[in-house]
Formats: C-alpha cells, structure tokens, sequence
C-alpha cells in the first residue's frame, strides 16, 4: 500500500510540470471565429475554423443517451475513470504489450481532445487521466458532456454534433431521430470507416450496435430499436467533395499566410473577399472535366494509369482579377495546383513574347520577310543547335505575321539568335514573368517553365494594349466588425505603347481567325480575340494561350510525370488539339449573352494588305494576301520590280513549300465537346 | 508471546479493516478520485498553459494582435492625411513605398481651400466635375513610381476612374508651389526692405491686367472665407535662380483669429520684373525720412 503510494506520488511528481492549466470555463473551446472566404459575386466559399456550438438543450436527449451508452455507459456514476473500464482494458493491454485499448470515459476523451497529442503512449494516457479527474471536480457532468459534443469529430469534415447534423440530415441537431442520432453517436469512434458516405453498409452496422447499447443501457427498449430500425434515415445528399474553387481557396490561404501569417487567416475572424467568379469556375470545371473525359478516351492505355491533368487560369483584363484557377481535375484527388506551378514549359506560347522584342529591337514588322529554313545557329564556339520546326516543314520566304500564325519554330530561333535572349528576357520581365528564364537560344521555342498564371498576366498586357494590370486574388480584407484591414488598388502601368502592342495583337488574332488556333473558330466562338497555341518537344505539354478585349485566359495540358502525350493512333496532342477546345468551350460559355467587343486600334496604326510570301502591297493578282497592322511610320512596298522591299532580310527566291500547306500544321482531330 | 500474537492479529484486522473502509470510500465515494480531482483544482493556475486548447488561445490573440496592427497602421495613414494642408504638403508625403490616400472630401477641401496653382496643375475644376458626376468618386490615391506621379481617381470598388500622371521632379521642385508659413514676414526670410503695407501693394496691383492679378494675387474669397485680414506684403527675388528675369517670391502676411500667417506665393518672372520695377523699396534707414515704396515721401522732406 505504501509503495504503491509512493510509486503513484513519484509519478506525479515526474509529470506534474506537463500538467496543463485548465480554463475556466468550457465554453472558452467554442469562442473562435470563423473565417470566410468570399467570391466576387458574394457568396460564401469557405469558411475555416467554423463551428457550431450548441447547448445541451438543443440537442436530442436522444443523442445524448445514445453517446453515453455507446462511448461512456457509466457517464453520470464515475468521477472521471470507470474501473470496470479500465481494468478490462489494462488487461486486454497487458496481454498484447501495447496500449490497443483506452477504456477512455468521455471526460479522459474530453481530456485528451483538448490538451493532448493523439500518441499513444503511456505517459499522455496517465495525464489525461489526471486532467479528467480534475475536470470532473471542477465542472457539471453537464458541461463536460456539452463540451464534448461540441467538439468531437465526426467525419467528412463535421466537428461537432450541430455540424454533424446538418451535414449528415441537414436538419439540426435537436431534431434528430432516435436512427439518426444512434448512427451519429457511432461515427466519433470510426469517423471515416463508418461514415454513411463511404460505406452505407458498415455505418449501419455500427448504428445497430449502438441501438443495442443503448438497450443495455435501458435507454430505450428492444420495441423502439426494431421501429427504429424501420424508419427511413433520411441521409442528406454528400456536399460536393470537389468544390471547384478549392484550389483558388488554397492558394488565396496559403497567400495570406505568407502575407501575414497562419494564425491572422485561421484565428483571426476575418471575411475575405476574393476575386474568383464561382459562375466561370464552374464552366472552368465543366470545360476540363469534360473535354479531359474525351481525351482520356483518346489516349494511348497505360500502365500506370495515369490520367491527363490540366489547368486554367483566366483574367479580368482590365483590373488584373483572377476570376478562374483550376489547378488540377480533381483537387480530392490532387492537391498539386498547377494553375500556379511554373515547372511545364510555356512551348509556342512563350513565342509572341520572341516577336514583340523583336518588332521593338530590330524595327520590323508584321509585314517584314523572313526565310523559314533549316538554319544552324552558334550557341557556343563548335557548338551549334539546328531548331526544327513542327512535322519538318519549312516554308522559304514568308511574312513574320503568317510565320506567328503558323507558330514556325525556326522563325523564333532566328529572331532570337539576333535579339540575343536576355534582351527577350526583359521583354518577360516587363510583361509580368517571375520566374527564372534561361538565358538561351531555345527559349524561342519556349523551353522555359512558367506558370499557367504567369502566361495570364502577360498576354492580358497584349489584350491590355501594353497595360500591366498585376493579376491578384483578394479584393478586400475585413475583421468581424467589418474594419477594413486590406483594400486592393489597381497599379496599371503602361509597359508598352499601345502603337508597339497592336501590331503583335493582330499578328495573334491571325493566330485564331487563320492559324494554330483557328479551332476555337470551328467550335463557335466568334467572340473578336486572339491566341496562340503551344506544344512542346514530344508532346509533354499543350498550351492554348488567348485572350479577348476583356479577359486573357490559360489553358495547359499533361501528365504529372512530363511523359509525352500520345494517343492510340501514336499521334501527339497539340496545343490546338488538347487545350484549345477547353479554350473555346469554356469562353463560349463565359460570355455567353454578352457582346462582341471589338478590341480598340490606337492611333498611329494602319491596316495594309499585303502580300504574305513577299510582304509587297498586296495587288489583285497576288493570291496569298493578308492583312497586316502596322506603325503609320513602316514603309512597305509595291511590287514593281524595280522597288526593293523593305525587309528584315534580303529578298531572295523563296525556297520553302507553298504556302497553302501551312493549314496542315498543328491540327489534329479535334474531339467534339 | 500469546499476547504479542493477539496484537499481531489486532494489527492485521486494522489494516483489513483500513484497507475496506478505504475500498468502500472509493467504491462508493471515489474518494482517490474527487481527492486528486480536487487537489489538481486546487493547484491548477500554477500549472502551465499547455496544450491545443491553449494553443488555439494563443494563436487567437496573435492573429487579434496583427489585426490591431493593421489598424492601427491604417488609423495612422487616415489621421496623417486628414492633418495635411496643403498639396504641397501631400506630395512630399509621398514616397514610392507608401502610395497616399485622401478622401473626396479631403482631396476637395485641398483642391477649392488653400489657393494653390497645383491644384489646377492636377487637373481642371471642370474635369473634376466630370468625374464626381456619375456619383462614383469615392476616394483619391497618389502612387509614385519612379519619377511619375499617379493620381487616380478611385470608385468605391477601388477602381480608378480617372488617372492624373505628373512628374515627380515637377512636383517636388516646383517653385511655383505656394505654401503657408506661421509667423510674420520677417520671420518667413522678408527684408525690412521687402516689405510694405498691403494698400501700397494694392497701388501698384490694380495697374496690372486682370489676367496678372490672378495670377499673382489669390482669390480674395480664400481670405474671406477664413476671416483673414491682410495686413502687410513682401517681395523678394528668388536666390540663385538661373532664370531670366528671374522669378519672385510674394509673402502676404495676414492675421487670423489666433496667429499671424504668411501665405507665400511663387512669381514668375515676367510678372516679378514687372511688379518690381514698379516697386522700389528703399533702404530703410531708421534715421531717416519714411520713403513710400511707390517713392512718394511720407514723412517729412528737408
């Protein structure tokens, strides 16, 4: 007796310094504000840290009766421990030599949710232990039991019983039935295997040993458990386990914990209003899920059974908002966001960004000639890269316009062989991109990572007409009082003139009226807008990049793994083929209704046509003819043979394959939406 | 020996009967229990804040803690431009880590009240009208970034519906900005010998064109309005200004419930040419004779 004295005494004095305080009142555990993240129309997204207090009143005695008999039958008669509990569960311990069972009453539960790790070790299960002892001397077995149906877990993201309810029956905890409130008080002790969602079978298995619990406990009869059992559980429909927001609600959190700090966001009450539009994210979802479907279909089978993923992004020109980011498929099945990793390479879609630097560096224009043709360009002293372009097909002379339209690999490598790349680099850096650029000569075909987001935000500069809008997620912070504690305000600045921007936006809308991107136009969008596709080596990834007066959208496909794309006839998927049809679906659905808006020409630009082998003023016995935008101060020429043309390279005779073949380029089958 | 078997039997019936009243309290009293319970209750606020709970508690007040900070700062940044006088004085305010924010009444109260010629720099009273017409002028934001200065009118949804682009080196080195000094006009850097009495001042002012007068003397209703009374003006030429005819600075001095002010205004140098050969100030000799600035003789001639 003595030594088991003072054994129990040396213990206490071993742990007593890991003791903690407790509060004074239990309801201290229920005080927290939630936060709510808004979206730009208003609506609650989110809310962190939300719970749903009740007292013991507006719970079904039901309920209660049923978490005693299933968690705690000797609730009301133990001080904290129930031996009989105990001791069969320190046997049952023993025997295997290891802590398998806790014997725990509600109040060690209670103990152990509030102060404790859910180790289980020896030590944390004799200072719960304590903590509930003293518990029990210092609040009601009221209390407690309130307490602890406030906060326990119950699955599919419901803390508490009121929060269980709604989610569960979507009715309030008061009103549960004698079924529902028994299949309830089974889910703290298995919240995921016995969760109705997951496994009806086994939620109702455990709902009828419960029932059987509660006989034992002469809570109800045998009578009222089989009418029980008879009656309809009325299980409310699952809240959608892939909210299409959530990678944006993710990013917008992770944001602001840098920004300010994690417990600002989780703790600090606050209403955050963000900028995604729910309307467009849904159609974002819509578009991807259904055309990666199609395209799932398409592909190659393989081994792994990776599935193609995709992101998008898309941006309020005018402010810089980002209204959509879809940063995978399935956010429950992958938390990745891709919409803001800048680990794919841009391809095809880095290049307007080549011909903006160029028209700025070496003075041409859309109209200037350039030849497309196996060319060796010098990387380093016997070290030479031989750009290819898409199918090895080259085109001899041809206008710059028609060589963006028609995305020639060769044509970028050259302009930047001449630009040199940090020169191209700075042209990114002025547009918006953050991330690290390579400074080398494939970085005319885009072999650089970037992210969906950061593509956004430069082509929204081009729709923009030069003005930097920097894209942003939250347009105000405000505490529970509505205290204003962040405010966004709008910096554009004019990165380029609009008389050096309008020429490349041409250049693009020739891109979706007659090049890579002209599938957008065969899917229906008639909307004015222009683009540009991507594809990069061995078909890793599939970019369409596009925008319209009032929004710049991203569309990037691919596997996780960076393997290529190919589909069951070997063929790879194009930027055109894989991305745009998302493009055109989901712009189609988002200005549905709305106008066509005409992008404005600014002044100084004029409109020629010419002739899109020579770059001559186009004549009526020219067949190959486009029109081109250019600075009121470029000279072009007419075609006498006695006027040279003013070019960026000297006239020679063409070399390449007719002109007419270009249509072939990039396009695939295209699967319906 | 039979008697120390007896108490060895007594002894053994105590402690059974110790170890069953003590079996009996726990059994039915939990009396180990409530006694632990209640010594822990006992020493419960010597023991540590530890745990998720308090855990939760702590980050609770840190995030109320940066919340205060956050309105705090932005408590701090209204106070200060609620207290700016002038344009003047809001533009040096500016710097490009920190934008300014002014409110349409504050940034009107600056605009109409203090007779400035930046304000019409800025933009026109007619534009001004133009954008509070559709009722969406809420607020103005000034931003630097690198040497231009943005002004941008905001709505209540923060976007600007006008944008004001200046030169900072402008704006910043103007010497055409008026300003406000407390105090008299020998003590804002006028010479007894730049200085004379507002109604000479007025001679000489009512010989020049409309056009001049307004642009060298402010709007007289500033100075009713704010029931000041000019009492005296200065005029200096601007030192070490490479300009030719080099521009003035005029200092009228006025005196206003409770101090004496001089509002001190830029000339610019085809006016202060003009102005001064018509104002001659002399040397004030105290021994000598009052010469008018306007060389009639005040006092009495030899």
């Amino acid at each position: 007796m003595m030594a088991l004295s003072l054994f129990c005494l040396g213990l206490y004095l071993d742990l007593k310094d890991d003791l903690p305080q407790l509060p004074d009142s239990l309801e201290k555990i229920n005080l927290s504000l939630p936060t709510e993240i808004y979206s730009s129309e208003g609506n609650v997204i989110k809310v962190l840290g939300q719970r749903h207090p009740v007292s013991l009143e507006e719970i079904s005695p039901r309920f209660t009766e049923a978490m005693i008999a299933t968690e705690d039958s000797r609730f009301y008669s133990h001080s904290g421990v129930d031996h009989i509990g105990l001791a069969r569960a320190m046997l049952k311990n023993i025997r295997n030599m290891k802590v398998s069972q806790g014997g725990s009453t509600i109040t060690q539960q209670l103990s152990k949710n509030l102060f404790f790790s859910f180790e289980r070790k020896w030590e944390r299960k004799i200072k719960e232990l304590l903590i509930a002892l003293q518990m029990e001397a210092t609040f009601s077995k009221e209390e407690i039991l309130e307490a602890y149906c406030n906060q326990v877990y119950f699955g599919s993201g419901a803390y508490g019983v009121e929060d269980a309810s709604l989610v569960y029956f979507n009715k309030r905890a008061k009103n549960l039935t004698l079924l529902q409130a028994a299949m309830l008080a089974g889910l703290p002790n298995s919240p995921n295997s016995a969760n109705p969602f997951n496994n009806f079978e086994r939620a109702m298995s455990r709902t009828r040993t419960v029932l059987n619990r509660m006989v034992r406990s002469n809570f109800i009869s045998s009578f009222e458990m089989e009418q029980a059992l008879e009656t309809d559980l009325e299980l409310a429909p699952p809240r959608i386990q892939s909210n299409p927001n959530q990678y944006f609600i993710q990013y917008v959190i992770s944001n602001l914990e840098n920004e300010y700090g994690k417990e600002f966001v989780h703790f600090g009450g606050l209403k955050i209003f963000t900028t995604i539009d729910s309307r467009l994210q849904q159609y974002a979802q819509q578009a991807v899920l259904t055309h990666m479907k199609s395209l799932d279909k398409r592909m190659a089978p393989r081994e792994d059974e990776e599935l193609l993923q995709a992101a998008m992004v898309s941006l309020e020109n005018k402010t810089g908002a980002i209204r959509v980011l879809l940063g995978g498929r399935d956010y429950s099945k992958s938390q990745f966001n891709r919409a803001v990793s800048n680990n794919r390479m841009a391809g095809s879609s880095f290049k307007p960004i080549v011909y903006l630097t160029a028209m700025e560096v070496l003075g041409i224009s859309p109209a200037t000639v350039i030849r497309d043709e196996p060319v060796s360009l010098e990387i380093s002293p016997g070290k030479s890269w031989e750009p290819k372009n898409f199918n090895d097909q080259y085109f001899g002379d041809l206008i710059l316009k028609r060589a963006l339209m028609n995305s020639l690999n060769v044509v970028s490598a050259k302009l930047v062989n001449d630009l040199t790349p940090p020169r191209v680099i700075k042209t990114a850096r002025q547009m918006g991109l953050t991330s690290p650029l390579g400074e080398n000569l494939s970085l005319a075909l885009g072999a650089t990572g970037v992210s969906p987001l950061e593509m956004a935000g430069a082509y929204s500069v081009i729709a923009n007409l030069g003005i930097l809008n920097e894209p942003y997620l939250v347009e105000r912070i405000e505490d529970f009082r509505g205290n204003k504690l962040y405010e966004h305000f709008y910096f554009g600045v004019q990165r380029f003139s609009q008389k050096s921007i309008y020429p490349l936006l041409d250049m693009m809308r020739g891109v979706v009226e007659e090049g890579t991107g002209r599938v957008i136009r065969r899917m229906g969008f008639s909307h004015p807008a222009g683009g540009k596709t991507g594809t990069t080596n061995d078909y890793k990834d599939a970019w369409f990049d596009g925008f319209t007066k009032d929004m710049a959208t991203v569309v990037w496909v691919g596997y996780d793994s960076n393997i290529s794309m190919i589909d069951r006839n070997g063929r790879g998927l194009t930027g055109g083929g894989a991305a745009a049809p998302i493009w055109a679906y989901f712009m189609k659905k988002a200005l549905s209704g709305k106008s066509q808006v005409n992008f404005p020409v600014p002044e100084g630009i004029r409109f020629v046509d010419v002739d899109s082998q020579t770059g001559y003023i186009a004549n009526s016995s020219m067949k190959n003819t486009m029109t081109v935008a250019v600075k009121n101060d470029v000279v072009l020429t007419l075609p006498p043979s006695t006027d040279s043309v003013q070019g960026y390279s000297p006239q020679e005779e063409s070399a390449g394959e007719p002109l007419d073949n270009l249509e072939t380029i990039e396009e695939h089958v295209l699967p319906e939406l | 020996m039979k008697k120390a078997g007896m108490m060895g039997n007594l002894n053994g019936i105590v402690f059974f009967v110790a170890l069953l009243v003590i079996f009996s309290l726990e059994m039915f009293g939990k009396v180990v229990e409530r006694g632990v319970g209640y010594y822990l209750k006992w020493e419960n606020y010597s023991r540590p804040q530890l745990g998720r709970i308090w855990e939760k508690d702590r980050e609770k007040i840190v995030a109320q803690k940066k919340i205060e900070t956050l309105l705090s700062s932005l408590n701090t940044q209204e106070t200060s431009s609620d207290s700016i006088q002038s344009f003047k004085e809001l533009f040096e305010q500016l710097n490009p880590a920190v934008p300014q924010m002014v409110s349409r009444k504050k940034f009107l109260q600056l605009y109409f009240e203090f007779p400035e010629q930046l304000s019409r720099k800025i933009i026109s009273p007619y534009e001004l009208l133009e954008i509070d017409s559709n009722r969406d002028w809420q607020r103005v934001l000034l931003t630097q970034l690198g040497e231009w200065i943005t002004v941008s009118f905001i709505n209540n949804q923060n976007y600007p519906i006008r944008e004001v682009f200046m030169s900072a080196d402008g704006v910043g080195e103007n010497p055409l900005v008026r300003d406000i000094f407390r105090g008299t006009l020998e003590e804002a850097g006028f010479g007894d010998n730049s200085i004379l009495p507002f109604s000479d001042f007025m001679r000489v002012l009512k010989t020049l064109g409309s056009e001049t007068q307004e642009t060298l003397f402010p709007d007289p209703s500033w100075f009713f309005s704010k029931n000041y009374h000019v009492t005296r003006v200065g005029i200096k030429e601007t030192p070490n200004s490479n300009e030719y005819p080099p521009p003035a600075r005029m200092g009228v001095e006025y005196q206003s419930d409770f101090f004496t002010e001089v509002l001190i205004l830029p000339v610019p140098g085809h006016i202060s040419e003009n102005l001064l050969s018509q104002i001659e100030i002399p040397v004030i000799d105290e021994a000598a004779e009052t010469v008018s600035p306007f060389g009639d003789f005040q006092g009495e001639s030899n």
